[in-house]
């Protein structure tokens, strides 16, 4: 009789197949739970102490966010306020949003819900692309808050005309088919100036967050280096 | 330079970041935790069967 091989015996494989499928379902529900470590969002005493958080507190709207580029990591990092010896956020330099920069975190926080539920109900994503998921019929709105356009030196708020980046996007969301920006027009969505308020909001918090420097090559955009 | 071993450079360390520094290190790291046991097995398996006298 011949020699019986290993790899025609069940048990080879059955043994085999139960290593890899038992390894990998502890390594996932490890990786689960990692990564909702990660993504959990800060508070206003993270930002208040100066942590990174991969997603900071909603009182990220009272500082100044900038997209430099970070030398260690080969991509574009959000900056808040201001930036430190080691090229990322010092949390010091305030900016006003809706002409305030002391929103407390309970405001914030509500603020940052309306916008979340509005971009929702509003279907956001039927165009466009949030932290990678949605569309790419409409400009992605990952970093759209540093996108420059809506900047002083931008067109966005001379057309809207209004005079700082929060408003212009206010203005531009409530009424957007009045402002011809592209050849693919956004509808106009019945959006009220309440709800625009809060997806500026959701718009500025959301280039705040670190999405190891997605959209790719967002800042070799024409202008879009360093905030400019 | 490009060093052959880089600093690790993500946000937060964690033992998954490690697995996300290069090309090789997550495939390097699967063929350890699955190919190595397996020659394990297959020996004991191949033990078994010489054992069994087939």
């Amino acid at each position: 009789m011949a020699k019986k091989s290993v790899w025609s015996d069940n048990r080879f494989w059955q043994r085999t197949a139960a290593w890899i499928t038992g390894f990998a379902s502890v390594l996932l529900i490890w990786l689960t739970f990692d990564t909702s470590a990660q993504i959990s969002m800060g508070t206003d005493a993270d930002i208040q102490s100066g942590v990174t958080k991969r997603v900071p507190g909603p009182t990220v709207i009272n500082y100044k966010i900038a997209y430099e580029f970070n030398k260690k990591r080969q991509h574009e990092i959000p900056v808040i306020g201001g930036m430190n010896a080691e090229g990322t956020s010092a949390f010091q330099e305030k900016e006003k949003f809706f002409g305030r920069d002391d929103w407390s975190e309970a405001e914030a926080s509500e603020m940052l819900r309306l916008g979340k539920l509005g971009s929702q109900s509003k279907n956001c994503m039927n165009c466009h692309t949030l932290l990678g998921n949605g569309a790419y019929y409409a400009p992605d709105l990952t970093k759209a808050w540093l996108d420059p356009a809506w900047g002083p030196t931008g067109s966005m708020q001379a057309m809207t005309g209004k005079s700082t980046k929060e408003e212009a996007m206010a203005e531009f969301l409530q009424h957007p088919s009045q402002y011809p920006t592209h050849s693919r027009m956004m509808p106009n969505l019945g959006i009220t100036a309440e709800e625009a308020k809060g997806l500026v909001a959701f718009l500025k918090h959301m280039s705040s967050i670190d999405t190891n420097g997605f959209p790719r090559n967002f800042g070799k955009i024409q202008g879009a280096v360093n905030g400019k | 330079m490009n060093a052959m071993f880089e600093p690790f450079v993500d946000v937060v360390p964690s033992f998954f970041g490690t697995l996300a520094q290069g090309p090789l290190t997550l495939t390097i790291f699967l063929h350890t935790v699955i190919i190595l046991p397996m020659f394990w097995i297959y020996k004991q398996e191949k033990a078994r069967l010489e054992q069994e006298g087939n």
